[in-house]
Parts: C-alpha cells; sequence; structure tokens
C-alpha cells in the first residue's frame, strides 16, 4: 500500500469509531477473561490474548499487558480462530477462460453432476490459470464474509478436468493486490465422468509426468550457439497443448524455466547430432506448455493439489483416469452428497489412496429412498480423516454455519473435530496453518469473540478481529 | 379269449408306452434341431488355466441352469467372476465362500432386454463405459426385481440398421465389471419406402461383396462357414445356426475398406451384432413380412421387437431364423376394419416357441410409458417385473422351462450377449439369483444376487423388501 492509502485508511479508522472502536494497527489489544479454543492445544478456561502489530503476541492465563493497550474485557466468553474458507466461489465473476454462456446461477458447484457428458464449457487442460485475474476486489460478498467471522477466504476456479489455480485472499483488502494473498494457493484437478473429460485428465497426467522425468535428467553443460536447435525434439509433443494454453503466463513461472530448458535442450541435441547443423538461429527458449509445468509441479509434490470428487462414481471414473499418478500434497474436495451418485463414506476402502485432509458439506444427508440421517462427516472422521468443512459462499450460508455445526455434533460429530473443521483443518488444507486456524503465539491475530460457547443455540458473535484490527462495529445488541 | 387278458395287456403296454412328453412331441413335431457344432459352445474348462483367486460356492439349491434343465440339490462353483463348474459332489476348494442354499431355488441372473435407468449414462456422449454411474440406487432396484444384465439403447435405428446400445450390468460398486458389450446390437424400423429398400439393398450387396473379399483373402484359414448363406437354417433354436456360425469365427479383422454405410450391416452379417427391427405403427402381419423381407436380405434372423401379429406367422418367423421380443401382458383388441387378423393373443410366446421361434419377454410400459423395465414406481406392488411376465406367458401356454429361458438365455441371445450372460454354464460370468421359491412364482423373492462373483444385492440388508418374510 503506498503511503498516501495507509495514510488516509489510519484517519478514516480513527475518525469512524464508535464504541469500542477500531484500533490502531499499533496499539496492543489484550482481550482477557477469555475461554480461549487454541484448536493446537488446550483449551484454556481464562485466559488473555494479547495482539500486536496484527499478530497474537502472547496467549495465557498471566500474561503482561503493556502500557497504552486497548483492553477488552471478554467477560467469560470465548476466542476462538477465525474462520478458514478453503474452497469458496464468493466474489469470483465471470473468468475470461470459462464459457459464459450459461446463467450465473448454474454456474454452481455441482454444474457438472448429473450430466454425463462435459457440459457446457469445452473442457480444456488450464492449469495454469489463476481465479485471482478474474476477481474484482469491490465487492461487498467479501466485506459481509468478514463480518461474519470468514478472515482468512480462498476462491477456486470451476470446470472439468483442470480449470485453474485457486488463490487465498485477505477479504478486507480492497485493490486487487490487497485481496490476493497467494494467486497460486492450489491447483484444482475436477473429477468428471464423459470420454472426453476423462481423456484430457489422462493426457494431461502423463504429459506432466514426462515433464516430471524430464526435470529429474541431469543437465548437461551447455554447447556452443551453433549446434543450437530453435526447438527440441521432445517439446514438438507439447506444441499442439499450445491451443490449451491461456494468453496469461505466470511471469513467476518464467524464472525457473531457463534452467530447465536447457536441460531439454541438450537432448535435443544430442539427439539430432548426427543432422546436418543448420544455419545457427536466435536461440529461442524451447516451448513448453505452462499448463502441464503446473501439473508436473503438483506431481512433484512443488504445489498443492485441490482433487475435486464429488460422489463415488466420480471416484471410481477418476482412478481410471489418473492411472497411477500420485498427489503428495493434496487434499479431497467433496461438497455436497449425492445420494444418486454414492457416498465417499460408502466407499472408504476405495478412498484410501487419498487419505488426509478432505473438505466436505457440513450437513447431514439421506440415502437413497430413506428419510434416515446419516452423518458422513462423523464417519470420515472416524475413519481418520482430518475433516474441514467448506462454509459456503455467501453471508447466508456463513451465518448458519455454526447451527449446522450443532447439528453435526448432535448426531455423533466431536465437538472438537467440529470447530477445528472451520478453522485449523481448512488452514492446513490451504498449508497456511502455520499462520491461521489457530491461537498461538505467532500466528496472525484472526479471532472471533462469542459471548459464550459458540455451539450454543443462543451464542452471539460479539467481535471479529483481523489482522489485530476489530471488523466493522463491536456488537451489542 | 378272455376279457380280462387284453385288458391286462392293454394296460401293460400303455404303463410301458405311456409316454406324454413322447405325445407332446408327436402333436407338436418340433423342427429339426441344429447339430450340436453349430451351437456355440461355452468356452471349455477354465480350472487350471487361470489362477483363481476367490472362490464361492452357492450349494444345496435347485439349480435352473437357464438352458431348460433343472438339476436337483446341486452346487455352483464360481471362481472369481466366471463359472467354474455346476453339479453334484463338487470338490469344493480351502477358504472358499460358501453360501447354503438349501431348499432354495438358483437361476441364472435375469437379462432385461429392455430398461432404463440403473447406472446408465444420461447423455450420450463418448463411450459409455466413462459415464456409467455404478453407485446408482436404482441398481439394487433391478438386483430386486433379479435382473442382472441389461440392453441400454441410445440411439434408435431409422431405415437403416444402426443405433449405439450397450449390454450393462448391474454391478454395483464395480464401474469395470459393469460393460459387456457395446453396440452388440443395431436396429433399424419398418416399413420402408421403396427408396429406401432400394438403399438398403444396395448397403447389403456392398457388404456380402466386401465379405467376399475377405473371406478370398483368408480362404484357407478356416473352411468358410455359411454364414452369409441361405436362411433355411430353420430349427429349434433356429436364429443360432446361422448367426452362431458367424459369432464361432475368430472377430475378422478390422473393416478397414468398408464401404461407406455398411459398417452396421457387416457387423450383424459377420454375427457381431444382432439386428432389432421395429415397426413405427402397430406391428401388424405386413409389417412383419417387411421384417422378415430384411431377414431374407441379410440372409440371417433379425429380432422382431413386439410383434403384435406374430402369433398369425409363426412357421414363416421361424423360417428366416428370427427372434421374437414379446410382451405377454400387453393387450390391443383387434381391428375388425383391418383386412388381416390382428389383435394380441396370450398365448403368442407359446405359439411362437412350439414354432420354433425364440422369444424374450419385457412388462409393459409402466407408468413411464413403452416397455421397458421401470425401476420406479413402488417396486413389487406394480408387479412390473420380469418373471412376472414370464409366468403372464406361460398362463398363455408357454412351456414352463421355455418361459425362464425367456428371461435369461434366450433374451442373453436377443441382446448379443449369450456368450456371456444367460445361463450358468461352465465358462460364462457368475451372475446368479438365490430365490426362495420358483423363479416364476409371483410370491418369489430374490434373496441373494451375485454380479460377476461378487454378492450385490441380499434382500435382508436392503431396504425394498427387507420387511417381508414368509
Amino acid at each position: 500500500m503506498t503511503l498516501g492509502t495507509r495514510l488516509t485508511q489510519t484517519v478514516v479508522s480513527w475518525i469512524a469509531v464508535t464504541c469500542g472502536g477500531l484500533a490502531a494497527q499499533e496499539r496492543p489489544v489484550a482481550i482477557q477473561n477469555a475461554r480461549v479454543l487454541t484448536m493446537t492445544g488446550e483449551t484454556l478456561e481464562s485466559a488473555t490474548v494479547l495482539l500486536r502489530g496484527g499478530s497474537i503476541e502472547a496467549v495465557g492465563a498471566d500474561v503482561e499487558i503493556p502500557a497504552g493497550a486497548e483492553i477488552v474485557d471478554a467477560q467469560g466468553g470465548t476466542l476462538m480462530p477465525g474462520l478458514v474458507s478453503a474452497y469458496s466461489r464468493a466474489g469470483v465473476t465471470a473468468p475470461p477462460q470459462q464459457d459464459t454462456s450459461e446463467p450465473a446461477e448454474r454456474r454452481g458447484r455441482f454444474r457438472g453432476r448429473g450430466r454425463g457428458g462435459s457440459g457446457s464449457s469445452a473442457a480444456s487442460n488450464k492449469a495454469a490459470a489463476k481465479v485471482s485475474d478474474a476477481l474484482y476486489a469491490r465487492q461487498d460478498v467479501f466485506g459481509d464474509l468478514l463480518e461474519c467471522g470468514v478472515t482468512t477466504l480462498a476462491v477456486t476456479p470451476e470446470g472439468p478436468g483442470f480449470p485453474g489455480q485457486g488463490a487465498v485472499l485477505d477479504p478486507a483488502g480492497k485493490t486487487r493486490e490487497a485481496l490476493t494473498v497467494d494467486d497460486e494457493a492450489f491447483v484444482l484437478l475436477s473429477a468428471a465422468t464423459g470420454t472426453k473429460n476423462k481423456e484430457l485428465i489422462k493426457d494431461g497426467l502423463e504429459k506432466a509426468q514426462k515433464a516430471v522425468e524430464e526435470r529429474k535428467k541431469p543437465k548437461t553443460p551447455e554447447k556452443p550457439a551453433e549446434e543450437k536447435k530453435p526447438e527440441a525434439k521432445k517439446t514438438e509433443a507439447k506444441a499442439p497443448e499450445a491451443e490449451g494454453k491461456t494468453g496469461e503466463k505466470p511471469p513467476a513461472k518464467e524464472g525457473e524455466k531457463p534452467p530447465v530448458k536447457e536441460g531439454e535442450k541438450k537432448e535435443g541435441d544430442e539427439k539430432s547430432e548426427e543432422k546436418k547443423p543448420q544455419p545457427p538461429q536466435p536461440a529461442r527458449p524451447a516451448k513448453k506448455d505452462p499448463n502441464i509445468e503446473v501439473l508436473a509441479d503438483v506431481l512433484e509434490g512443488k504445489r498443492r493439489a485441490f482433487l475435486l470428487v464429488t460422489s463415488a462414481s466420480d471416484l471410481a471414473h477418476f482412478k481410471g483416469a489418473i492411472g497411477k499418478s500420485e498427489f503428495p500434497k493434496r487434499t479431497l474436495i467433496a461438497p455436497g452428497y449425492s445420494s444418486t451418485n454414492g457416498r465417499l463414506d460408502e466407499v472408504l476402502d476405495q478412498l484410501e489412496p487419498f487419505k488426509g485432509t478432505i473438505l466436505t458439506s457440513p450437513t447431514l444427508t439421506s440415502p437413497a429412498y430413506s428419510e434416515a440421517l446419516v452423518n458422513p462427516a462423523a464417519a470420515l472422521v472416524a475413519a481418520g480423516y482430518d475433516v474441514g468443512f467448506i462454509l459456503g459462499d455467501s453471508k447466508r450460508d456463513v451465518r448458519d454455519l455454526f447451527f449446522k455445526l450443532m447439528e453435526l455434533v448432535r448426531h455423533g460429530l466431536d465437538r472438537d473435530a467440529a470447530l477445528a473443521g472451520v478453522t485449523l483443518v481448512p488452514a492446513k488444507a490451504l498449508g497456511i496453518d502455520d499462520r491461521v486456524g489457530s491461537i498461538a503465539e505467532g500466528k496472525d491475530a484472526d479471532l472471533l469473540l462469542f459471548d459464550r460457547d459458540p455451539l450454543d443455540p443462543a451464542a452471539k458473535l460479539v467481535r471479529v478481529w483481523h489482522k489485530g484490527g476489530t471488523v466493522g462495529k463491536e456488537r451489542t445488541e | 379269449m378272455r376279457l380280462s387278458t387284453p385288458l391286462v395287456i392293454a394296460a401293460l403296454m400303455l404303463l410301458v408306452t405311456d409316454d406324454v412328453m413322447g405325445q407332446r412331441r408327436r402333436r407338436f413335431p418340433a423342427r429339426p434341431q441344429p447339430t450340436e457344432a453349430a451351437r456355440p459352445a461355452p468356452a471349455p474348462e477354465v480350472a487350471e488355466k487361470k489362477k483363481v483367486e476367490h472362490w464361492l460356492a452357492v450349494t444345496g439349491g435347485d439349480v435352473y441352469l437357464g438352458t431348460g434343465q433343472l438339476v436337483r440339490r446341486a452346487t455352483v462353483l464360481i471362481g472369481d467372476d466366471k463359472i467354474h463348474a455346476v453339479g453334484h459332489d463338487l470338490d469344493i476348494p480351502e477358504g472358499a465362500t460358501v453360501i447354503d442354499a438349501t431348499g432354495k431355488v438358483v437361476a441364472p441372473g435375469f437379462v432385461a432386454v429392455k430398461a432404463a435407468g440403473m447406472g446408465a449414462p444420461r447423455s450420450n456422449d463418448g463411450k459409455v463405459a466413462d459415464s456409467l454411474n455404478p453407485y446408482d440406487p436404482s441398481i439394487k432396484m433391478g438386483l430386486a426385481a433379479g435382473v442382472t444384465s441389461w440392453l441400454m439403447t441410445f440411439d434408435q435405428g431409422t431405415d437403416k440398421p444402426g443405433g449405439k446400445s450397450a449390454v450393462l450390468k448391474l454391478a454395483y460398486g464395480d464401474l469395470d465389471g459393469m460393460v459387456v458389450a457395446e453396440n452388440s446390437v443395431y436396429s433399424m424400423r419398418v416399413p420402408l419406402t421403396p427408396g429406401q429398400w432400394e438403399a438398403l439393398r444396395d448397403n447389403v450387396k456392398k457388404a456380402k461383396e466386401h465379405l467376399e473379399k475377405e473371406r478370398a483373402e483368408r480362404s484357407g484359414d478356416k473352411p468358410a462357414t455359411p454364414a452369409a448363406a441361405t436362411p433355411a437354417s430353420a430349427g429349434g433354436e433356429a436364429g443360432r445356426g446361422s448367426r452362431s456360425g458367424g459369432r464361432a469365427r475368430p472377430g475378422s479383422g478390422g473393416a478397414s475398406g468398408a464401404p461407406k454405410g455398411t459398417e452396421e450391416i457387416l457387423a450383424v452379417m459377420r454375427g457381431e451384432a444382432v439386428l432389432w427391427v421395429t415397426c413405427q405403427r402397430s406391428f401388424d402381419n405386413r409389417a412383419i413380412h417387411q421384417a422378415l423381407d430384411v431377414a431374407a436380405l441379410l440372409g440371417q434372423g433379425v429380432v422382431l421387437d413386439n410383434p403384435i401379429t406374430a402369433w398369425c406367422l409363426p412357421d414363416e418367423i421361424a423360417e428366416t431364423g428370427s427372434m421374437a421380443i414379446l410382451n405377454p401382458r400387453e393387450r390391443s383388441a383387434p381391428d375388425p376394419t383391418h383386412p388381416d387378423t390382428t389383435g394380441s393373443n396370450i398365448a403368442a410366446a407359446a405359439i411362437l416357441s412350439r414354432a420354433g421361434v425364440a422369444v424374450a419377454v419385457t412388462p409393459p410400459g409402466g407408468r413411464f410409458g413403452g416397455a421397458t423395465l421401470g425401476t420406479g414406481g413402488i417396486l413389487g406392488q406394480d408387479l412390473h417385473t420380469l418373471h412376472l411376465d414370464a409366468a403372464y406367458a406361460v398362463r398363455g401356454g408357454l412351456d414352463n422351462r421355455k418361459a425362464l429361458r425367456a428371461i435369461t438365455l434366450d433374451a442373453a441371445k436377443i441382446i448379443g450377449a449369450e456368450a456371456r450372460v444367460g445361463s450358468l454354464e461352465v465358462g460364462k460370468d457368475a451372475d446368479l439369483l438365490i430365490l426362495d421359491g420358483d423363479p416364476l412364482h409371483y410370491r418369489t423373492f430374490v434373496e441373494t444376487a451375485v454380479v460377476n462373483g461378487k454378492v450385490v444385492y441380499e434382500k435382508d440388508k436392503e431396504p425394498f423388501y427387507r420387511h417381508i418374510q414368509r
């Protein structure tokens, strides 16, 4: 942020204060008499949390409160980390690569389901596309979500196959730069049925596998310019992929390309030595498909993969499409429960290869032909998965979140798992649990203060801190 | 001579010669059965060829083989996903799962020649196998009705043989085990206009020439089997005679150089696919004659798709080696203004069967219309299940054993899958049902259904009939 913007913001924040008031960034905040749900450690019954400079400086029963600190008396209320929404479509307007002929209401998460084909968008490999490029920062939804307690937001692209990369956002940001914290937070792999989609997935992963193997090959020292061929042999196979390339080459990738290209070009040179040496041409960088490079990163574990598998049927097709590919850093996303295509908790043995973190819906559901209620989240927790919840795309969904969690707890989900599922686990899913998702020294000061236990039906969200600053007005009604 | 002696002699003679089945045969002489050689032999004993990982034995039940034979108190031994042996005193290997079916009836899984839903993809996109849903709950409904394989059709053929179809199995949870064959059935409709007849004759001629070329190139490999020879291989299992000759041949190489528009006809003539002929309006005698003309043109039998007045022309149908799909329960009133005899006849299946035509039954339209096995509705209360329609055919005079074939082996032939499903013979897929009564009785329920050697349905574990105990 420029100095001018920052100055204006500070002045505005001082002026716009009513009761409670927005604390300036530098003034430490001490929250006393709170029951602290740390998520990573023990629940502290009556403790003080000290915030300074946007981070949590100290947590404990006897924390020294510096002079000039703003003191907040929690009056026995509960303090928990801010909500982390790890998979959301909030604020994503029409991304340029997707087909916009479908009405906006239908561009929901479940768009591809129920249809045997690829739906309306022509499926292509867009793994390098970033959803953050299409974000419009000045949308109400971000502020609304922040007021409801969502202090960390991650948005995702959409579509079968490889629709692109998701981004982690700071909902308080008012410009695209301030909004986007990490524009390459994860790569979405979307399972889909239909021959075209499965071929797309298979093809993309095979090419990525080859790219990984090439990276592993040792790099030979650079040869003189005359012997450089304009295009290495291997990249010719990737040239047809160029149509899948988007216009947006991630600038950060350029840096890592040259060393890899060198190695590739050497392969081409060694193979074509017997060919007549062509007149020296300006050394053009060998064309590499950025989409394949992104997928190769995923297979190597350099990038995080979000595997979107909505049902048991999708899982069966997905396994067929990915073959032997493995994803070292992965999170499974299973939004919604399908009664017609099989639920994932019904096929736990098939889910084994993807064990780890799973993000799912915080709802109960019924099996086919039945009105009985089942709790898939509890079943997944019992099977050893780290279960996180998908909070929703709008204020309406998030406001009801705690009621949904209450329902899950009532039907057998462990309380701690329920609350961790909206804080720590989604942070782990995004790989940012070193910063958010728990209350401990050094973490970001994103906190929610309730006047009683959050899973109590009468609980009210009193105050939200985001990076040490209070969000909105303190609610006193 | 005393009166009593002739009487005694007569009585003795009667006792010795009283042969009810013989009398039946004399009254209704069956067509000469084709020789064993023409019948497609199921794969030979698989015992020592492949190492079996998992054995399943169903012991003690009365086993209907699906061919018409009944073996009482027998054991069916299944190795992985194929039938290994059927009989008495079988050697059950160590570690086999044993299901005791004593007092129960074991039958092959029923084959639904017309059905919908049950895991099929909802849109016609690419290969069928890539859009299947192995967790569709209506698969369980189908299994509760005893169906284990069925034919899915996407497009109906037009005036040319064509369309898209697939034979699917109700292998719940097993995506790879669900597809048996793709495009084993092509369909076309009659009546045709003279122009369309011309086109069809043209295409068939081109196809025949192509086949002759292929055969000439390969002469010397095998004795040429008269796949496209005369249709007069009338016989009990008439359709098999000529078509099986074609199918016994190894898959004749790629259709490279096949003239345009003849791929489907070639597949039918080679025995790789079955041609269904349906009628746009009611299937009366004129339409049947047109369909039989198609059969004569191709030189082999076709499948008549719900010919209502087929009971008027059984011999002509049998002569071409054709087969028929019937709805015994469907009733249509005769039309007095029509010059031919019209109207349905509940004895249609019996009449055709006696003439030697292979018959499959299918339920009449449920609330979804069309003659399909509706898995909507309240299963069991609307009685839209295959075995009950076979029972209706029995009511019309069809032999009991033939009625079971109408939903097992003959149905499998009609969808072109008899090499893999339809009967409990060695080498075929292990799809069987354990029933708690006679397969054609209305009170009978499926207790256990096995598909591809795995138990996929158990009556007391699923919500459909769990509450009904006998």
